[in-house]
This record gives C-alpha cells, structure tokens and sequence, in this order.
C-alpha cells in the first residue's frame, strides 16, 4: 500500500497541555478496509491521539488529511459528514430513545432533507424518515440486536450497548470507523462477537482505527499496529513484529507478561 | 394520507363547537385552545429540545403588540402585518438565541428571565407606543377584502392555529430534527460525533417556537381586543411550565392534558373552594414532580405498559 492511497494521513502530529507534551510528532497511515491497532501503556497519547482524529481535541501542530482533505478547524460535528464516525469508550447512547431512534440519530448527516420539506410533509421527506429507519434497523440487525429494536437503551446489557454504539456509528455511512477501547469491560464471549463485527465492518472496505489496552485482544485483531510512548510512535508494524521488537518490549517492561500472552 | 383526515375531522370537529357555545363559553374555549397552542410550542422548546428557556410566554406578548402597532398605529394590511410580526418575533428569537444557546440549563434560564422581564418593562415604558401600562385596547381586527372575521368564525382560525402549530411541531418531531434535538438535549457531545451541530440545533428550535408563540400572540390580540404589560408578565410564563411539567414533558399529548387541566382548574375549583384552589394547585405541581417527574402521559404510559409487560420484548 503507497501513501498516496491511504485514506488516513497523520503528519507530524503534536498535542500539548501546558508543560505536559502529550504527543509529540506522531506519523502515520490507515488504509480503506484495514484494521489499524494504536496502543502503548498508560499515558502514552493513545486518547489524546484518538481526540485529535475524531474532532473532539484540536491539535497543536501537525496535520491530520482525511481522503487527501486537512481536518484542520474544523468543528466535532463537522466530522460525521466528512465519514468519520466513532464510538465512545464510556457507552454514550440517547437514554430517552429505542434502539431504532438512538441509531437513526447516526444516520443524521445522511438524510438530506430540509425543514421545510419536513415541515410541508413532502413525499421526498417521508420517503428519506422511512429509508433512514430501514438502514438504521439493517444496522441494528448487523451488530445482532435485532430483536430489541423498539426497546429502551435501559434495557441493554453493558457489551449491548457497546454493539449499540457501533451500529449507530455505522449507520452514518461512515469511511473511517474509530474505536475508543472497544473491549473495555467486556467478558470473552463478547470480546470474541466484537472481533467478528469489527472483521465485518473492515471487510465492507471501511478503514478501522482501534485504540487500545487489551493487548490479547488487539493483537488477534489488528492487520497493522502502531505503538505509542511518551506521545511518540516507538514502533510500527504487524502484530507479529510488533511482539518482537525490542523498543517494545522494553516499553512494557513492567508489563512484559501482557506481551508475551498475547 | 390518514394523518391528514384526522386534522380535518379535527378540525371539524372543533369548528362546531364554536358555533354551539355561548359567549361566555366562547372566551374560556378560545383562550384554552391558546393554551394549548403556546404549552404545545413550549413543550417542544423545554420537554423535546430540553431548553429551560422562560421566554415562550414573552414572545406571545411580542406578536400580540407587533399586530396591534402594526395595524393600528402604522395601519398596515392584516396579512402584511402578520407577515412583519412573526419576522419581528423570529428577530427577536435569534437575538435572544445566539447568544442565549451559548449558556446551559440554569443560566439560560437566567437570560431568558431577564429577557421576559426587560420586555415587560419597555411595554411599560414605551410610552404612546406601548400604551404604558394600561396597553392598548379599543382597537378591532381590520378587514381583509371588505371581510371581517369575527364571532365563531374567528374561533376557527383559533382552531387553525391550535392544529397547525400540533402538525407542524408533530412532523418536526417525527423527523431527523426532532431526533436532533432529543439527543443535545440527552447528550451533546455524543449528538456532536453524530454529526449534530448542538448550538444550531438549540437555535432553530428556539426560533421556531418562539415564532409559533408569537403566531399565537398575533391571534390572541383580538381575542380581548386588549394587550397590556400584565397579560405577558412572569407569572403565565411559570403556569405554561407548570403545564407541560404536570402532562408530561417531551409528549404532544401530555402538553394538551396539562394545558387543559391546568387552565380549567381554577373554573372548576373557584365556585367549590373560592380563592383556595391555589393551595390545591401548588400541591398538585408538587406531588406531580415528587411522585411523576414524567407528569400525566408517564403515568398512563406506566400503567399501559403494565397490562402489556408480558408482551413485550426484553433483552436479557
């Protein structure tokens, strides 16, 4: 893969917070369909890094270029149109809505109708409400929650709700998908649905940024790795290169039982 | 098309009944459809966007005295001046909006209370325009092509009124826009990575039932053929959050319940208990929100989804 196809290109990438340099000159690609893995211990940048990419942090220097466009200045919600969408690490669903409502929430930008043919109950309005609820219960049914799909968010299990949160950042269309630890709190047998799902989604030709902890869970998942420290990129490779290299390891020295698991 | 036969049965319906009544009847009819219009907007703006925004009943009070300097004191056309009154209540929103939407919950609440109070005293201060604070009376609608509308017939446009605003605001809320400000209102920085502009969405909705206020105000001017400072003071902008707090807040049908309950209480109550029936309404506002924060339509709800739990579908 060249860098001119990439989908995602981060240059020089910098964030600091007072005297703290919480990423420092960060470099890297994510490609359409590729399953992309950002970790390192704790306080390397990953979430300051992941703010950065989704909109929620603007950086302090360097450039983030999505589909050959600069990301610089733009708005958060000016994200979810360009095909960026994300989930949250701390499940972040609507409580007052049903599982339809909280996921046609992530179908907004693709609508395409103006107040006033809301408003004037336009045949063009009703037919983009009723397209945007059969996509959003088709996303519904993907992540396997198809059942519940009047039912109140109240009602989901935690690992549900984390499926929740995917599917509404999928029905936004979207061409970069990004995870903020998706694995966090989950058992094993969720953990093991999620890989399945996040396969899936990568496999619909969507680029998959994953940041996380789970070392095990990352490694069986991840095409390509990205690992942090400090707030600099201290090595970048395949899972299985990643696990030999030495910077690495060094890196998780006081954690090395956590590599050599995984 | 089902929809629309219902607000023509609607319509119809409560059409005849203004030609049934008599004119005592017709007042307290007339001002409870009113009711029902402003708790419906401001059901929208405080229960649906979650703005606790105290400035609905204000700008009822702008439309009301818009039409009348308008058609009186500059002594335009009716349907020009409508036009110019709502476009001054939509100003009006957005300047109190932009910068208003900035603040969260309490100190919204804050601006729009000194919004509301400002606008009372510039009506008492305005001098001939205004009419200071004895208002403006002794005027009467103008015709519109020799055509006067009066009587029952004016009852029907009330009725017009009260089913545009319950369409316009239904289909709002049954689109992407309503999902929009539902989720800011749950939460906005999960609405933001879905794409939503959270201030923008606060501002149109804002705007829109601010103008829907100021539409009701228009046509309230002549209802009583009479506006002054006291009719749009503090005291009707708590009784329309009271309103919509008691039917449910976020419901179309627990505002119509609110409205209804509450602006005929006093009717009800006066001749049993005379001036007590405000001990009995501030014990019902506070039971509703200690025992049923979700007001009248949460508790049928509750009770509805009681009969049918073994029905429905839960995960886990």
């Amino acid at each position: 893969m060249n860098d001119s196809a990439a989908l995602l290109q981060i240059r020089g990438l910098s964030r600091r917070f007072g005297g703290l340099q919480a990423v420092a000159d960060l470099s890297f690609d994510a490609h359409a369909g590729e399953i992309l893995g950002v970790i390192g211990p704790n306080g390397a940048g990953k979430s300051t890094t992941f703010n950065m990419i989704a909109g929620a942090l603007a950086p302090s220097a360097g450039s983030i270029q999505f589909d050959g466009q600069s990301l610089a200045g733009l708005p958060t919600h000016a994200f979810a149109a360009r095909g960026i969408m994300r989930t949250f690490q701390h499940n972040k669903p609507f409580p007052s809505m049903t599982l339809l409502e909280n996921v046609s929430v992530g179908r907004h930008t693709r609508i395409g109708t103006t107040l006033w043919q809301v408003i004037g109950a336009t045949p063009s309005a009703r037919l983009a409400e009723q397209r945007c609820r059969e996509h959003a219960a088709e996303m519904i049914n993907f992540v396997g929650l198809g059942e519940w799909l009047e039912a109140d968010v109240s009602t989901l299990s935690f690992g549900q709700g984390r499926l929740l949160e995917i599917a509404r950042a999928l029905a936004g269309s979207p061409r970069l998908m990004l995870f903020d630890e998706p694995a966090a709190g989950l058992s094993p047998a969720e953990c093991e649905r999620l890989i399945e799902v996040i396969r899936a989604i990568a496999s619909r030709k969507i680029c998959v940024l994953l940041i996380e902890h789970d070392m095990r869970f990352l490694m069986s998942l991840a095409d390509r790795v990205v690992v942090l420290n400090f707030g600099r990129r201290i090595a970048e490779g395949t899972p299985d290169q990643i696990r030999a290299d030495p910077a690495v390891v060094e890196a998780y020295l006081g954690d090395l039982g956590a590599l050599t698991r995984a | 098309m089902k929809s629309l036969a219902g607000y023509l049965v609607a319509a119809i319906v409560l059409s005849v009944l203004a030609f049934v009544l008599g004119a005592y009847q017709t007042d307290v009819y007339r001002k409870l459809l009113l009711w029902i219009t402003l708790a419906l907007g401001y059901n929208f703006l405080f229960g649906v966007s979650g703005q606790v925004a105290f400035s609905h009943f204000t700008f009822y009070g702008i439309g009301a005295y818009s039409i009348v300097i308008l058609t009186t004191q500059l002594q335009w056309a009716l349907p020009l001046a409508v036009v110019a009154a709502v476009l001054i209540c939509v100003v009006a929103a957005l300047v109190v909006a932009i910068p208003a939407t900035r603040l969260d919950g309490f100190y919204l609440a804050l601006a729009t209370l000194a919004f509301a109070q400002l606008f009372v005293v510039v009506l008492n201060e305005g001098g001939s325009l205004t009419g200071g604070t004895g208002g403006l009376a002794n005027y009467r609608i103008p015709d519109i092509a020799g055509i006067r509308i009066t009587g029952p017939w004016y009852t029907v446009v009330i009725v017009l009124l009260m089913l545009g605003t319950l369409g316009v605001l239904w289909r709002l809320d049954r689109s992407y826009f309503g999902r929009a400000c539902r989720a800011v209102r749950d939460n906005p920085e999960a609405a933001a990575a879905m794409g939503i502009d959270p201030r923008r969405t606060r501002v149109i909705a804002y705007v829109i039932t601010s103008a829907l206020a100021g539409l009701a105000g228009i046509v309230y001017a002549f209802v009583d053929n009479t506006v002054n400072p006291v009719i749009f003071g503090l005291e009707n902008a708590f009784l329309l959050l009271f309103m919509v707090i008691i039917g449910g807040s976020g419901s179309h049908a627990g505002a119509v319940i609110g409205a209804v309950l509450l602006y005929l209480m006093p009717f009800v109550l006066s001749p049993l208990i005379g001036h007590h029936h405000a001990l009995v309404f501030g014990l019902v506002m506070v039971l509703a929100v200690l025992f049923q924060p979700r007001g009248l339509i949460g508790l049928w709800e509750a009770l509805k989804s009681r009969s049918q739990a073994p029905l429905r579908g839960h995960p886990r």
